[in-house]
């Protein structure tokens, strides 16, 4: 693998892509009963909490330049494989999170002769080809899917715009505390590129502080936007369908020409495949080898057996995209196990460690 | 070895590619543009017009009770191999407003398959007539229909705005597009549709 470091910023723009497909796959996440403005407010405390659990791998990235996984081995040698199976686990379930949403919404609302099965396996082959090649070109990438999310968005908003209906859908506050759990806890999941930031930060420069604000900032701004044309433009319409922004692109007219599910949906494919070919980077790096083709494969086979199960055990599908599981994992993996090591590098052997890395 | 690997997937992909055979081609599926609703002889006839490259509009009628029931009908026994995804449009002929209005527009919005942007319209039987003529009347009532929106925003043509109308507590009326046939096709609009909860 090469040892070039590549922009930061490339990075989290790639991350932030990441955060805002978590939206493109929702699916009665957000509370039916609550309105736009509270589930706004929700959004906002979701996503300070995202920002909160940003810290210490921030932290870490300014401390050593290095990402956590790097200074976790260094640390504590001895906890190497704890560690790496906690992560491996992680990123596995990570996986499963949005791949099974997503083979669902493609066999459900797209295409429903194709069975889930076969697309999880199509996409998983690119991913594979995707982790192989590694963080750097797979940013690159990003580059070229913001170009193209910025695309879509504009087309979807600006084609549901002459819908937008403000008699029958207000800005008024409706929700209870069940609402606001739910709704929160739906937001917090976007932090799970904390938890890739964590990992893969690594080989990047030039970090800077208001680069992971401007990805999460960027993400309420599309979150909001996605809530509000739902809201306004297809009201109660919405609540009777499954994976809303996916009727948002079908509902969406520009002159005569309607319907652009097509290009939400190649945008929902770009974006997952983006999530899972840098969680298989993410995963192999916590397994100690980094785009090894022996560890990307195997990662891919039993995300893949994941996937099937969870295609035809509905419980097992049901845990998996568990928003609470995933929140709580998120959070444990994200900002709890980072924050022991930046107490633990206050221990003297600790810091000398971390200063052989950084001499070295 | 990536190489291998590369072409050992490909492989796989193409032979498992192989599942779309049995999927529904585009040449057999028969494909349902505008679906009309109307009164014969106290039942209400859903007509299905399917695509077609002919000056005269291809249609099957089918006698239901809903729109739900014609569907099943249509895929069970008159068209095996209906889609219902491309339906631009659906116009209801003005005497069954009260009885299908409603449960039809219902049942298309809780449905995966339909488009929520399709035009929906009341309309008088000569109007009907005309429809079942020549193909060139649904482009000029969707044009009529988009001009009248602009003209006057309050009005619904869509079901999205339909159902959400029905869905709502908030208005106990509201406005839908029509359609009738005096010499010329006119487009106007009908207040009095009731939004009963």
């Amino acid at each position: 693998m090469s040892k070039v470091r590549f922009s930061s910023k490339r990075l989290l723009l790639t991350l932030m892509l990441c955060a805002c497909s978590v939206i493109l796959l929702q699916n009665y996440d957000i509370s039916q009963n609550s309105s736009f403005v509270f589930n706004l407010l929700c959004m906002l405390c979701g996503l300070a909490v995202c920002f909160a659990l940003f810290v210490p791998s921030i932290i870490i990235k300014k401390r050593t330049n290095l990402d956590f996984l790097t200074v976790a081995h260094t640390v504590t040698p001895k906890l190497k494989i704890p560690i790496a199976v906690l992560y491996s686990l992680y990123f596995v379930w990570a996986a499963e999170f949005f791949l099974l949403p997503y083979t669902d919404m493609f066999s459900k609302k797209y295409y429903s002769d194709v069975t889930p099965c076969l697309i999880a396996l199509i996409l998983l082959s690119a991913c594979v080809y995707a982790a192989l090649k590694g963080v750097n070109v797979i940013t690159r990438f990003g580059i070229f899917l913001f170009v193209f999310a910025l695309l879509t968005n504009i087309l979807m908003f600006g084609g549901s715009t002459g819908t937008l209906d403000f008699e029958l859908y207000g800005f008024e506050i409706s929700g209870n505390l069940n609402d606001f759990i739910q709704n929160t806890v739906y937001f917090i999941i976007p932090a799970f590129i904390v938890t890739l930031f964590a990992c893969l930060s690594g080989k990047t420069k030039n970090f800077r502080l208001r680069q992971p604000l401007f990805a999460l900032l960027v993400t309420g701004v599309k979150y909001g936007l996605i809530m509000f044309f739902i809201w306004f433009s297809l009201g109660d319409y919405a609540s009777k369908q499954e994976y809303q922004t996916f009727i948002l692109a079908r509902a969406a007219r520009i002159g005569f020409f309607g319907g652009i599910e097509s290009l939400y949906l190649a945008l929902a494919t770009m974006s997952v495949f983006m999530i899972i070919s840098l969680v298989l980077c993410a995963v192999t790096k916590s397994a100690g080898r980094e785009s090894d083709i022996k560890y990307v494969v195997i990662f891919a086979v039993i995300i893949f057996a994941a996937h099937m199960c969870g295609s035809y055990l509905n419980s097992v599908k049901e845990i998996f995209t568990n928003n609470y599981i995933f929140a709580v994992f998120t959070v444990i993996t994200a900002a709890v196990i980072p924050s022991m090591y930046i107490f633990a590098g206050r221990k003297s052997n600790a810091r000398k460690a971390l200063h052989s890395i950084n001499m070295s | 070895m990536r190489a291998r690997l590369c072409i050992v997937l490909i492989c796989l992909s193409a032979v498992l590619f192989s599942g779309c055979q049995s999927s529904r081609k585009i040449e057999t599926a028969q494909i349902i543009e505008n679906v009309t609703i109307s009164e014969k002889e106290g039942q209400t006839l859903y007509t299905f017009y399917i695509l077609s490259s002919a000056d005269t509009p291809l249609k099957t009628e089918i006698p239901a009770e809903s729109f739900e029931q014609a569907c099943e009908l249509a895929q069970n026994q008159y068209i095996p191999n209906i889609t219902l995804s491309k339906l631009e449009l659906l116009m209801i002929e003005e005497s069954l407003i009260d009885r299908v209005l409603k449960t039809d527009i219902e049942y298309i919005s809780t449905q995966p398959s339909f488009s929520p942007s399709a035009f929906v319209t009341l309309c008088d039987r000569k109007t009907l007539e005309k429809f079942a003529e020549s193909t060139r009347e649904q482009d000029i009532i969707e044009e009529q229909l988009i001009l009248l929106k602009k003209n006057n925003p309050a009005v619904n043509i869509n079901y999205l705005s339909v159902f959400n109308h029905f869905e709502t507590k908030k208005t106990s009326e509201f406005l839908v597009g029509t359609v009738s046939f005096d010499g010329e096709l006119k487009i106007g609009e009908k207040k009095d549709i009731k939004n009963e909860k």
